[in-house]
């Protein structure tokens, strides 16, 4: 079976993997900020941090590497087209005109992006699905009173992480079940292959509603209800959870205040 | 004591009704087996004992809890729990012991206390050493046994099981039926709906479906003597019962309500014995 490579977690021991999900997701969305907000000099430090925050998670460049590849298209682009359609000084005075101004915002908006996608990825790669469903659970539960029901919403999504392996297999199953009675599934081109999916996909929603219902009732069964409930594992922030979070809150503070040193 | 009194239930209002009143009692502790051809009832009827149905017509008690009384629901989800038939259906968990917390977090209890109650339970079916795993990546017994496992942390009174052995290997099944086994010994109420005749020889109790009706109700022995009216319904007896069925319609004197290997093998002995000693 086809594993799913996307930021997929890689148990470990490292600090970083030891981390209380919440301090992790909280350095991710504030990391997103500056990012976002960055300029050259930020950029770097930026950098520097990432690079850091990698090495202390023992995550090996090539899984890093794996994360950005399938996006690599999208980076591509994204330079050219503001390398290209940037008006300013030219360098050369071809047709699209290629100027400084271009080349400098194309390398920031596609470094922006690579930043933000190895931020993600070191957060999701370091930290159990569990973990993380149950670290955006706490983070959202203050909102309970406004109306936002933390506890369903992690329900929602860690019932949907458990199911997508049973769901592929599903789908294996559906495909040599019709290869079996004489399906072709490789070859063709692209009308007959997305064709050929449309008898995969109906089939598999039908199975999928059919399974919901029964998890439903199942979840019943076991005495699931809306609203508060407890949990095996309640997230518990440690001493180096605190200063972490200090740390880091403070070094991003520090990152944005550059911006308004005359440098 | 779960107590079913005329309980009739029909899924559409145009339909024959699935149950034609359908009265039964199981004090607690008791091992009772609930068989019938497809289509009988069983399901509909041990759906009842939980709550997820609700009695159309009649009344279902649980320890004296109405099941129409939806404030007294979650109580008796605790004290019945249900294993369904599809294992893959019911772990809500990412990981094994995740999904056998999920019933006490439903419970609001302690995080130290739902992992007690994790610990026992997986020991109890025998998958502690599985406990980080995920689910996904078990064998079907294996997510059975899980899914009885996440029905023993909410700590019930009966346990209720839909074909707990069905798709299962020789082995797998005889390690769902040991903890059956073993669940009543600790003076849990199980409750088993099967099609295997042979798994349920050692019940306290068999109760026998036939069109939304109990038509026998009784130990296994006497069930099991009546291969006819089972024949009837669709049903079959224990291997060893047909063999003595046969050897009887052969005309041999051998008992005809025979349940193990060891009692066919004393009859056929005594049989063969008095067949070289008597000579006629």
């Amino acid at each position: 079976m086809k594993t799913l490579h996307l930021g997929q977690f890689i148990p470990g021991d490292s600090p970083v993997h030891r981390l209380d999900p919440r301090v992790k997701i909280l350095t991710v969305l504030l990391l997103s900020i500056v990012i976002l907000n960055a300029g050259a000099v930020e950029s770097l430090v930026v950098t520097a941090f990432l690079l850091a925050a990698v090495a202390l998670s023992g995550l090996s460049v090539d899984r890093i590497a794996a994360a950005l590849r399938p996006l690599a298209w999208f980076f591509a682009i994204l330079f050219c087209l503001h390398l290209f359609f940037t008006e300013g000084r030219p360098i050369f005075s071809s047709l699209p005109t290629v100027t400084y101004e271009g080349l400098g915002l194309g390398a920031a908006v596609t470094w922006q992006f690579v930043a933000l996608v190895v931020s993600a990825a070191v957060l999701t790669m370091t930290t159990a699905p569990s973990e993380l469903v149950g670290g955006f659970e706490r983070l959202l539960r203050p909102f309970n009173r406004l109306g936002v029901p933390s506890h369903d919403i992690a329900i929602m999504v860690s019932v949907a992480l458990r199911f997508v392996p049973t769901l592929l297999e599903e789908v294996e199953r559906m495909k040599e079940a019709q290869a079996a009675r004489g399906a072709d599934f490789a070859g063709g081109g692209l009308i007959r292959r997305l064709r050929k999916m449309a008898t995969l996909v109906i089939p598999l929603i039908l199975c999928t509603f059919r399974r919901a219902d029964e998890l439903a009732l199942a979840m019943e069964g076991r005495g699931y209800h809306r609203g508060p409930r407890t949990y095996l594992r309640e997230l518990k922030f440690t001493r180096a959870d605190y200063a972490a979070l200090l740390a880091v809150t403070a070094f991003l503070a520090g990152v944005e205040a550059l911006r308004f040193l005359p440098l | 004591m779960i107590k079913a009194e005329h309980l009739i239930y029909r899924y559409e209002p145009k339909d024959a009704p699935v149950l034609e009143g359908v009265s039964l009692e199981i004090p607690e502790g008791q091992y009772v087996a609930v068989i019938g051809p497809n289509g009988c009832g069983k399901t509909t009827l041990v759906k009842h004992f939980n709550a997820l149905l609700v009695p159309q017509q009649g009344e279902v008690l649980v320890d004296g809890l109405d099941t129409k009384d939806p404030g007294a629901h979650r109580e008796i989800r605790r004290r019945v729990g249900m294993v369904f038939q599809n294992p893959d259906n019911q772990i809500v968990g990412m990981s094994v012991e995740e999904d056998v917390a999920f019933g006490p977090g439903n419970l609001g209890l302690a995080p130290a206390e739902i992992r007690g109650r994790v610990g026992v339970a997986l020991e109890t079916v025998g998958m502690l050493r599985f406990a980080k795993r995920a689910p996904h990546s078990l064998s079907g017994g294996e997510k059975r046994l899980v899914a009885i496992a996440g029905v023993l942390a909410m700590r019930p009174a009966y346990v209720v099981l839909d074909e707990p052995t069905s798709y299962l290997d020789p082995a797998g099944r005889e390690r769902v039926l040991n903890v059956l086994w073993e669940l009543r010994q600790e003076g849990i109420s199980v409750i088993h709906v099967t099609h295997s005749m042979d798994e349920i020889v050692d019940a306290d109790r068999v109760v026998v479906m036939s069109g939304g009706k109990i038509i026998r109700d009784g130990a296994p022995r006497e069930v099991f003597r009546e291969a006819d009216v089972l024949r009837a319904v669709g049903l079959s007896t224990p291997q060893v019962t047909e063999l003595m069925g046969r050897l009887r319609a052969q005309g041999c004197g051998v008992r005809p309500d025979v349940l193990s290997v060891e009692e066919a093998f004393r009859e056929i002995t005594a049989l063969l014995g008095s067949g070289t000693g008597g000579g006629r």
